[in-house]
C-alpha cells in the first residue's frame, strides 16, 4: 500500500524527503560508481517483476518484492526501491508525487533490513538460506507495514484507526511475499548462485 | 437578519458520495478498460495478472501553453503547488486549486483517458480511507454523528468523512497536475530539467535507463509469460502458482542480471564516462517567467486564504 498525496501532515512529508535523501546518498555512496546503470537496469526488471499479480482467493494481489530487492542488492536497495517508487508515481500516481519521500523510507529500509538478514544467513546450509530469505522477505514487508502505521499516526489520532487496518491489510501480504522470496532464492541457489552474492556491492564502499 | 442555516452534514455527505461514485465509476471503467485490452492483446489476459504499463510523453505533440512553458520552470512551479496542496486545511481554497488543476489538466489537452487513469490508480487507497475513515475517528466535541436505525453499533462521524473528502480532493488535486507536469515534453528534457533544478546528474541518468528498460522488460516478461502459458501455467491460489511465479521471477532476475552485463559493455564500448550527452538547451522568456508567477501567486493566496481566511471573514462588515 502506497501512500497517497494529502495524507500525511506537510512537516512529515517533507521532513521524511530529507530522511530519504541521507539514505539515498548512503545508499549511493555505498554503491560503486560504475554500478549504479546497471542497479538502474536491475530496478527496471524489480519494476516490471512488482508488477505481477499474485491470485489470492478471489483477489489478487501485486508483489511490493522489498525484501528480494534487499538481497539481491544489498546497500543498492534503497536507491533501487526510491527510483522505483518515482517513476511507479509518474507512470501509475500509485504513491503521491508530495509522499515519495515517506513512501521511499517505508520501502527503502525494509529492503536493508532483509538485505542485512539474509547476509547473515547466506553461506550456511540451502534449507537455512531458503529460510533466511523467507524470514528477511516477511520481516521486510512487516517492517513496511509498521512503518507506513507510525507515518500515519503522525497524523494525530484520527488516523490510528486506519494505520491498525493497515497493518491488518498487510498480514496476507507477508505470508505471499515470504513464500514468493524463499521460491525466488531457492531457483537461484540453484541456477545463478553469484547473484545471491549482491554483487553491487554489498561488500565494497 | 436570521442567516439560512445548511446543515454542514448534508454538504459533507453529499461531496462525499460524490467523491465516492466518481472513484468508484473510474476504478470500474479502468477495470473494464484492462479487461478490454486484455482481450485485444495477443496473449489473452496477461495484462490482467503483469499490469499493464502507460508511457508518459504520448501527448507531447500536441500543442498547448503547457507544452511552450520552459520545463524548468513548470516543474517548479507545479511543485511548489503540489506542496502548498497537501498542506491546506480548509475547503474553499483546495476547491479553488481543484478548479486551477482541472483547469490545467484541459488546457494541457490531457486524454481523458489518462486522466482518468491517474485517478482510478488512487482509487483503492481513497476509497479504504473514505470507507473506514468515519468509522475509526474517534469522537469529539462538537462532531456530527450519524446514526443507523436498526444499527445501534455502527456510528459514523461525519468529521471522518469530511477528513477522508478533503484528503481525497488534495490527492485529485495533484494526480490531475501531473498529466500536465510530465505528459507535455519529452521524458528526458523532463529529466534535464529536473537535473538543472539541483537533482544530483546520476539519479536522472537512472530513471532515465529505467524509463527506457522497464519496456524492455516488460516485454520479455511478456514473452515469458505466453511460454509459461503455452505449458499449461494457470494462475490460480495455491502452492503451484506460488512455485510457478517464484522460478518466473527468478529467471527473470537472470536474464535481467545478463543483459545489465551487456548493456553496461555496450554503453562503455561507446564511450560511456559517466554522463549521457544532451543536446537540450533552456531558454526562459518573460512568458516562462509570467507563468510560474501565476502559479506560484496563487498557490500563495490558497495558502494565505487557509492560513488567515478566518481572520479576513471575523475582519469584513458582513457576516
Amino acid at each position: 500500500m502506497h501512500l497517497s498525496d494529502g495524507v500525511l501532515p506537510t512537516a512529515v512529508a517533507v521532513g521524511s524527503f530529507a530522511v530519504t535523501g541521507l539514505c539515498l546518498a548512503l545508499s549511493v555512496k555505498k554503491t560503486n560508481g560504475d554500478d549504479l546503470p546497471k542497479i538502474a537496469v536491475m530496478t527496471s526488471a524489480f519494476f516490471v517483476a512488482s508488477l505481477v499479480h499474485v491470485p489470492l482467493g478471489p483477489t489478487s494481489v501485486h508483489l511490493l518484492l522489498p525484501g528480494v530487492v534487499g538481497i539481491l542488492t544489498g546497500w543498492s536497495a534503497f536507491v533501487s526501491i526510491f527510483m522505483g517508487l518515482v517513476l511507479q508515481s509518474l507512470l501509475f500516481q500509485f504513491g503521491g508525487l508530495t509522499a515519495l519521500g515517506a513512501n521511499g523510507l517505508m520501502m527503502g529500509l525494509p529492503a536493508w533490513c532483509a538485505a542485512g538478514i539474509f547476509h547473515y544467513v547466506r553461506g550456511r546450509s540451502a534449507a537455512m538460506e531458503v529460510a533466511g530469505a523467507a524470514c528477511a522477505s516477511a520481516a521486510a514487508v512487516a517492517l513496511a507495514s509498521l512503518i507506513l502505521a507510525g507515518l500515519l499516526a503522525t497524523g494525530g489520532e484520527d488516523f490510528f484507526g486506519v494505520a491498525k487496518i493497515a497493518v491488518i491489510a498487510h498480514l496476507p501480504v507477508v505470508v505471499i511475499e515470504a513464500v514468493i522470496a524463499a521460491f525466488v532464492v531457492s531457483f537461484l541457489r540453484r541456477v545463478k548462485p553469484e547473484l545471491l552474492d549482491a554483487p553491487m556491492g554489498w561488500r565494497s564502499v | 437578519m436570521t442567516p439560512i442555516v445548511v446543515p454542514w452534514s448534508w454538504i459533507v455527505l453529499g461531496l462525499g458520495g460524490v467523491a465516492g461514485t466518481v472513484l468508484i465509476t473510474l476504478g470500474a471503467l479502468g477495470l473494464r478498460r484492462r479487461k478490454r485490452h486484455g482481450i485485444e492483446s495477443v496473449p489473452a489476459a496477461d495484462a490482467e495478472a503483469l499490469g499493464a504499463l502507460p508511457e508518459l510523453d504520448l501527448s507531447e505533440t500536441a500543442s498547448s501553453v503547457f507544452h511552450r512553458w520552459d520545463p524548468r520552470f513548470k516543474i517548479a512551479s507545479l511543485i511548489i503547488f503540489s506542496f502548498v496542496v497537501v498542506s491546506l486545511h480548509f475547503w474553499p481554497p483546495l476547491l479553488l486549486c481543484l478548479g486551477l488543476a482541472a483547469g490545467a489538466s484541459a488546457a494541457a489537452r490531457t486524454p481523458l483517458r489518462r486522466a482518468s487513469r491517474r485517478l482510478g490508480a488512487m482509487s483503492g487507497f481513497l476509497l479504504m480511507l473514505l470507507i473506514v475513515m468515519p468509522v475509526t475517528v474517534p469522537f469529539h466535541e462538537g462532531d456530527r454523528l450519524l446514526l443507523i436505525d436498526g444499527l445501534p453499533i455502527l456510528t459514523l462521524n461525519l468529521r471522518g468523512l469530511e477528513l477522508a473528502a478533503r484528503i481525497a480532493t488534495k490527492a485529485v488535486v495533484v494526480a490531475l497536475i501531473m498529466e500536465p507536469l510530465l505528459s507535455t515534453c519529452p521524458f528526458s528534457v523532463t529529466l534535464a530539467a529536473v537535473h538543472r533544478l539541483g537533482v544530483p546528474l546520476v539519479l536522472c541518468q537512472m530513471l532515465l535507463l529505467m524509463y527506457r528498460y522497464v519496456f524492455v522488460f516488460r516485454h520479455e516478461v511478456q514473452r515469458m509469460w505466453v511460454g509459461m502459458t503455452v505449458r499449461g501455467f494457470r494462475s490460480r491460489s495455491g502452492w503451484e502458482t506460488m512455485a510457478s511465479l517464484g522460478s518466473f521471477l527468478g529467471m527473470l532476475f537472470v536474464r535481467s542480471m545478463e543483459r545489465t552485463q551487456r548493456v553496461h559493455e555496450a554503453m562503455l564500448c561507446r564511450g560511456y564516462t559517466g554522463a549521457f550527452p544532451t543536446t537540450v538547451r533552456f531558454d526562459a522568456a518573460p512568458r516562462d517567467w509570467a507563468w510560474a508567477a501565476f502559479w506560484i501567486t496563487a498557490a500563495g493566496v490558497a495558502f494565505i486564504l487557509d492560513r488567515w481566511g478566518s481572520v479576513f471573514r471575523a475582519l469584513s462588515p458582513i457576516s
